[in-house]
């Protein structure tokens, strides 16, 4: 790479890197109600200087704080676990078409926090069961179509058989849930940010943290699982244990967010593949880059939504609307990049 | 190292793979030859466990290699496929780089030794000018160049490659096997190779090794086991050798 390409990409990933923290600001002062950048900035400044005139700052303060921040850290989160397990589960199973929502994880954890939230509860973390029956469907997934190495087309059929089963249980919760709950399922089941609370978020957060934190750490080791598996072995790699390590950390991921915010699809194909763009195919770059971009990404999204009209569309409906047409665009222009 | 195989059976679908007592002599090259689907691959990929094989079927030096820790192995025996296809492009020097697997904790980045080691590695084929280019862009003789620099960093004394020149030009095949005999020579290393070419397993081997339907049927050096009828054993078909200054020259 010759001295102005590097630099370039140097400006590049301070640029990305930088994102997320300009976007959150960014994002705090854009809502139904109007709080302008700078009324943001000394409502925060406030929480250090208790004596500053309280009075004034109390509604914006109820607002940025309970509603916001929350809102924004869960997109921010979701936006990196999201592309960082697509990423890590498109160099696993040696394919950038692969994603968590292919795999029946996205289906698993929505049937698994639906079921929680029927028959337990709110008050009952729904991330256990999204956990456990995302795990149940990518395992399904992989016993049925053979190994991660088979054909992707089989791979792909038992995703859809897979996924097709877990709607049609989902189906069935909602036939028993009553009708106060099925409200609130059904718009969480199209993907909201919306119902964000400091309670999804103190369980759901950590989760995604440590599954995040795994993945960021293997991130070298991606590489090598990413070629074929008799070459992996014959490079060291205990296979078994390595891939059920990523699988499992890339499943956490999903399912701790899901169970809050429903499916959003289409950023973990979308983001990582971005990545790959900018910044080429080594996976010590991709997977901490996807989290950032992710992270931005949604952000953004989520300012979208909220800025542009006074009703919510939901984010998994915008994400689908604007994520597909894009991919299809960069399947036609960049086939290379990806065999 | 040497490489003991006793009463090793491979079965796969309606093929079956049969070695009852075999050792490769260690510092030199033997050249694994026969004809398609005589288990030439299968053979190498045992040796190289990259199949699952029964215990105490192949003793690496004593050790037995069924039992060996993966990491341990890859610093023991390296395996070069036939062709790489990797769905992600990656750039030669990363490429090189996972060679060094087995010396890192599955958590672990790279160290500058590693990179050293790759570095090494490239230079060694000639490559290290190609390091930052991406392995698409590369001719598929240098993609075998950079097969083989990958094992190199893995720094293994025993070298399994599986036809490393299928596909490859007559100057970028004597290329790659000027290379193996130079890594026997100058490195020590052990190395098994199959290869389709006659010629120039006659040429570049120490030792040759004649399989055929899952079984070795003949082995030796070249120059007391080389013959014609042989050769129209395990080809089943009429082949004739002929001494040329030296050199033994197939018709067919």
């Amino acid at each position: 790479m010759s001295g102005q390409a590097n630099s370039r990409q140097k400006i590049l990933t301070i640029v990305i890197l930088s994102l997320p923290f300009i976007l959150f600001l960014f994002s705090l002062a854009i809502g139904t109600y109007d709080i302008s950048p700078g009324k943001v900035i000394r409502t925060i400044a406030s929480v250090w200087h208790p004596h500053s005139r309280q009075d004034l700052i109390a509604p914006y303060r109820d607002i940025l704080f309970r509603i916001r921040i929350p809102r924004l850290l869960l997109a921010m989160a979701i936006g990196a676990a999201l592309s960082v397990s697509g990423a890590s589960l498109q160099a696993l199973f040696k394919n950038p078409l692969v994603n968590e929502y292919i795999l029946g994880i996205s289906s698993g954890a929505a049937f698994g926090a639906a079921l929680s939230l029927v028959f337990l509860g709110r008050a009952f973390p729904p991330q256990i069961a999204a956990f456990f029956f995302a795990l149940l469907a990518v395992g399904a997934v992989l016993l049925i179509s053979g190994r991660t190495e088979s054909h992707f087309i089989s791979l792909l059929l038992t995703g859809i058989i897979v996924t097709a089963f877990f709607s049609a249980l989902l189906s069935l919760v909602e036939f028993f849930a009553s009708p106060y709950v099925l409200q609130s399922l059904f718009f969480w089941l199209m993907g909201s940010l919306s119902l964000a609370s400091w309670k999804d978020l103190s369980i759901s957060l950590p989760l995604i943290g440590v599954g995040l934190s795994v993945l960021l750490l293997l991130r070298w080791r991606l590489n090598v699982l990413s070629l074929s598996d008799e070459e992996a072995r014959s490079l060291g790699i205990h296979l078994r244990r390595e891939k059920l390590l990523v699988i499992g950390a890339a499943t956490l991921v999903t399912a701790a967010g899901t169970s809050v915010v429903g499916i959003i699809g289409w950023i973990g194909f979308i983001i990582p593949h971005l990545v790959r763009l900018m910044f080429g195919v080594d996976n010590r770059r991709v997977i901490p880059m996807s989290a950032v971009m992710g992270a931005s990404v949604m952000l953004v999204a989520d300012d979208l939504i909220r800025g542009l009209s006074s009703f919510e569309i939901p984010i998994g409906i915008f994400t689908s609307l604007v994520g597909i047409p894009l991919f299809l665009l960069l399947l036609k222009k960049t086939k290379k990049v990806w065999l | 190292m040497s490489i003991r195989v006793k009463d090793l059976v491979f079965s796969h679908k309606n093929f079956s793979l049969e070695v009852s007592d075999f050792s490769f002599d260690s510092g030199k090259v033997t050249v694994i030859v026969g004809p398609n689907g005589a288990g030439k691959t299968t053979f190498l990929k045992c040796l190289g466990a990259v199949l699952s094989i029964p215990k105490n079927a192949v003793m690496i030096d004593g050790q037995d290699l069924a039992v060996l820790k993966a990491r341990e192995r890859a610093r023991l025996i390296s395996y070069v496929p036939q062709e790489q296809d990797s769905a992600f492009n990656y750039s030669v020097g990363d490429f090189v780089l996972m060679g060094r697997a087995g010396y890192l904790s599955p958590f672990a980045l790279p160290s500058k030794q590693d990179f050293a080691a790759a570095n090494e590695a490239l230079d060694y084929v000639g490559l290290r000018r190609f390091a930052e280019r991406s392995i698409g862009e590369l001719s598929s003789g240098e993609r075998r160049l950079v097969l083989i620099a990958r094992a190199l960093a893995q720094n293994s004394d025993i070298l399994l490659m599986d036809e490393p020149t299928t596909f490859l030009d007559p100057k970028h095949e004597t290329e790659v096997l000027n290379l193996v005999r130079k890594l026997a020579g100058e490195r020590k290393k052990t190395i098994l190779v199959a290869l389709h070419s006659l010629e120039m397993a006659v040429v570049y081997s120490d030792v040759l090794v004649f399989m055929k339907q899952g079984k070795i049927v003949a082995s030796g050096p070249p120059a007391e086991i080389f013959e014609a009828r042989l050769l129209e054993n395990v080809y089943e078909m009429k082949i004739r050798v002929i001494d040329w200054d030296g050199r033994k020259v197939v018709i067919r």
